[in-house]
């Protein structure tokens, strides 16, 4: 799950997909060829705004056996805080980058006899890396995309490559006309079901899959993204000796290595773990999948890439 | 002897139910279910189950309907899984199976419900009945139904044979190894174990 060290990527091309999406291609650096990357993996970026460091966590949407290149889709988005902004507005081809090695928490089960594959708006991406790697395997699968009108067309492209081997549907008319019941209950024993997307959409289907007998075991999410902000607050880190500022619109882990304190870090969408930090003082907001309900009410952790304090004050161990 | 300390050897549970579950299946290798395989308040009225009569003789207009609380027999065990193979195929998520019976029945049964997709989540089991096993010759593969003994003579090599609690999914059986393999010829004492 884990893996140390870091890449040196230079941007070989950058594709306008959509007013908002753009698709950046990277070739290593000083040449030779990349990892294979795990299908449904992502990589971290690090991103250098003048005196600002900004990381930010990309599904890659390329085939893992394509490894003179890999590609992430980005969207430019209002809310941003400040990484997919940039790689917009100031990324040019040519320009190198540092980039952590690919890691995943959204893989393919190996057991399942079919694989349905639901993908909302940006969340298509590790879905496209999925298609490409059972297109190689030869897996049985079902991808639906939900979109936008305007956007439909852009998906479409990037599905077509796939539609020979998967039977791919995209739906243009929301939420509400997409008969997610009917879908999971349909399938044959053995699907296991692969969500991206906003948060509602995610837990519409797990909730709805469990409520149809399906076992927890079938059904899997991608965490990224969500609700980062929220009321600001200030961070002590004990060992460190420092007091943070937490701003309304930064995540703690930003505010943390805006200080120059290098946190522990994985995926920076409260999915891996990686970051759980002790809290000593201070009652925690928790926003992550990784923390048991458990621990939640215990809340003696604190994912620090995506939970934030209910109160005016955390004290953490770190 | 009796516990070798063997981490493989399967352990079985009481037949509860899942309140999550979308449709419930339950086999019987008998023809009734024993109570004591069923959990406190598991109900077994909620499940469509599948009997064993052995016997050719079944009921005249047997129940076939495909209903919880339904009661379908069937004349013999490799009836019934033969029939569990070709349902599966067409059933759809949120099946959970259950099995009670002895532990050949219960893994065969295993074996086809992997096959069709469902995993060990979706599946309860309770041992009810003999405990004989079978055991498969690790040198020849021969498979041998019904060993009851500590020691076995393989049908198929003549080796006598140490019954492990080592035991293979896959094969729905316990291993047996040559127990005479280092000094030829000193063969313990069989035990009467597995009754």
């Amino acid at each position: 799950m884990t893996a140390a060290g870091t890449l040196s990527v230079r941007v070989r091309e950058i594709t306008e997909l959509a007013p908002t999406l753009k698709r950046f291609s990277f070739e290593p650096a000083h040449g030779g060829e990349f990892p294979t990357a795990p299908a449904g993996g992502h990589v971290m970026l690090t991103l250098r705004d003048g005196g600002r460091v900004m990381k930010n966590a990309y599904s890659l949407v390329s085939a893992p056996a394509q490894r003179t290149r890999y590609e992430i889709i980005v969207r430019k988005v209002a809310q941003s805080r400040g990484g997919s902004a940039f790689l917009h507005a100031k990324v040019a081809t040519g320009d190198v980058l540092d980039m952590a090695m690919p890691s995943c928490l959204f893989s393919l089960a190996s057991t399942a006899k079919k694989h349905l594959l639901i993908g909302g708006g940006i969340g298509i991406t590790p879905m496209l890396s999925f298609l490409g790697e059972l297109k190689a395997r030869g897996g049985r699968c079902e991808m639906h995309q939900l979109s936008s009108v305007d956007e439909a067309p852009v998906f479409d492209r990037l599905l077509a490559p796939f539609g020979d081997d998967a039977e791919i549907h995209i739906h243009t008319g929301g939420r509400a006309a997409f008969d997610l019941a009917g879908l999971l209950a349909r399938q044959p024993l053995g699907t296991h079901v692969y969500v991206c997307g906003p948060h509602a959409l995610m837990d519409a289907v797990t909730s709805t899959a469990l409520a149809l007998g399906w076992p927890a075991g079938k059904v899997h999410k991608e965490s990224f993204g969500g609700a980062t902000g929220g009321l600001p607050f200030k961070a002590v880190l004990k060992r460190s000796g420092l007091e943070v500022e937490v701003k309304e619109n930064e995540t703690l882990l930003d505010a943390i290595e805006a200080a120059g304190v290098a946190a522990s870090c994985l995926c920076r969408g409260g999915a891996c773990g990686q970051c759980a930090t002790a809290v000593e003082e201070g009652e925690v907001d928790h926003r992550d999948d990784f923390l048991s309900a458990e621990e939640k009410a215990a809340g003696k952790l604190i994912m620090l890439c995506v939970s934030r304090a209910r109160g005016p004050r955390l004290v953490l161990d770190l | 002897m009796s516990d070798q300390g063997i981490k493989s050897k399967p352990t079985y549970s009481k037949i509860a139910g899942d309140k999550a579950a979308r449709y419930q299946l339950l086999l019987v290798e008998g023809a009734g279910i024993p109570s004591e395989a069923m959990a406190e308040g598991g109900d077994p009225s909620a499940f469509e189950t599948w009997t064993v009569a052995h016997a050719s003789a079944l009921p005249a207009a047997p129940m076939m309907d495909e209903a919880p609380g339904a009661v379908r027999p069937f004349r013999s065990t490799q009836h019934l899984l033969s029939a569990l193979e070709e349902r599966l195929d067409r059933e759809t998520m949120g099946l959970r199976l259950y099995a009670i019976g002895t532990e050949p029945f219960l893994w065969d049964a295993f074996n086809i419900a992997s096959a069709a997709g469902l995993s060990r989540q979706e599946m309860q089991f309770a041992h009810a009945g003999p405990k004989a096993r079978r055991i498969y010759c690790v040198h020849c593969r021969t498979m041998m139904e019904g060993v009851t003994t500590s020691i076995v003579t393989c049908k198929g090599c003549g080796a006598a044979l140490f019954v492990r609690d080592h035991f293979s999914k896959r094969l729905a059986a316990y291993m047996g190894v040559q127990v005479d393999a280092e000094a030829p010829g000193e063969v313990p004492q069989a035990e009467e174990l597995y009754k």
